[in-house]
């Protein structure tokens, strides 16, 4: 598997930055249930699905990288550090394919149709192509951009239909995760790139917050 | 739309007329701005009196609504959702 090059200095706020991520879209994510317990819609049960997968996958990414930096930090023995690789290894799959899951169940939410078998068949098409290719986290990026321009696309249109500043929030956040997933397919070989990709993603989730507590406080 | 969410709209389009005019509006004016036949509006208000979301004031006038603490959360609740979903995209 190839990886991701992280500057040096940048070790440590990944993780706090990931750990942001995973508080913000749990809390999305529960708030789209706690509407689906009110309303019985099902786009919303889709919704905040997809947002707990996502959370999930932060969840883990946050933990493998702060374990990655504390061992580097205490200078482990070479069996320790070995043990942190192949967890780091187990764990990005875990990651990339929470992550793939979430965007694929938030893209069938968009879709508006109620078909298990074709967002299976959706599902284990997008996974197979991760899972056998030879350069995963390259085709993790690809796959998720790919899925994230459609998302983002479908929250262009939502906000033409409403004309509302809070959808235009939302697609300026899923814009900004876009780019944030582009800016990591650069991140195999440039370490800015990965800064880059962090800093867009971290205003793409403070937009959904921003999103979030607007309506709430309501 | 489903069939769940159509009446919950009711409710709430009840209710926010009711609202909007809090203890002042007549049965006909409710029956007018809800867009509900004679038969349906008369089921609506029976179920909505009975549960507590709102409550009829008998005046010299005639009868007026006002809306009972569970009306407020009602439509606070319902508005919620809709932000909620019109900003996230939702809506079905």
């Amino acid at each position: 598997m190839d990886y991701v090059i992280v500057p040096h200095w940048f070790i440590g706020y990944n993780s706090i930055l990931e750990m942001m991520f995973f508080v913000i879209t749990s809390l999305v994510g529960a708030y789209a249930l706690r509407i689906y317990k009110l309303s019985g819609q099902r786009q919303s049960k889709l919704f905040g699905i997809s947002f707990l997968l996502i959370s999930a996958a932060y969840l883990i990414q946050s933990i493998l990288n702060f374990a990655a930096s504390y061992s580097m930090a205490e200078g482990c023995s070479m069996r320790s550090m070995t043990a942190v690789h192949s967890l780091s290894n187990f764990g990005i799959y875990v990651h990339m394919i929470l992550f793939i899951t979430g965007l694929v169940t938030l893209a069938y939410m968009t879709l508006k149709i109620k078909n298990i078998k074709a967002y299976a068949l959706f599902l284990a098409a997008i996974l197979a192509v991760l899972l056998l290719s030879s350069n995963k986290l390259y085709f993790f990026y690809a796959l998720s951009s790919i899925l994230l321009i459609y998302i983002s696309f479908y929250y262009l249109r939502n906000y033409l239909k409403n004309k509302k500043m809070s959808a235009l929030i939302v697609f300026a956040a899923f814009l900004s995760l876009l780019f944030g997933k582009i800016h990591f397919i650069f991140s195999i070989d440039h370490g800015a790139f990965y800064v880059a990709g962090h800093l867009l993603e971290l205003v793409a989730y403070v937009l959904i917050m921003i999103n979030l507590i607007n309506v709430v406080r309501k | 739309m489903s069939k769940k969410r159509d009446r919950l709209q009711i409710i709430y389009d009840i209710l926010s007329v009711i609202k909007e005019k809090n203890g002042k509006i007549k049965p006909t004016n409710v029956l007018y701005r809800s867009n509900l036949s004679n038969q349906m509006f008369i089921e609506y208000m029976n179920e909505l009196l009975q549960k507590g979301f709102i409550v009829e004031n008998k005046t010299k006038k005639g009868k007026t609504y006002s809306l009972m603490q569970k009306g407020f959360d009602y439509v606070n609740k319902y508005q919620m959702i809709i932000d909620f979903s019109s900003s996230f995209g939702l809506s079905e």
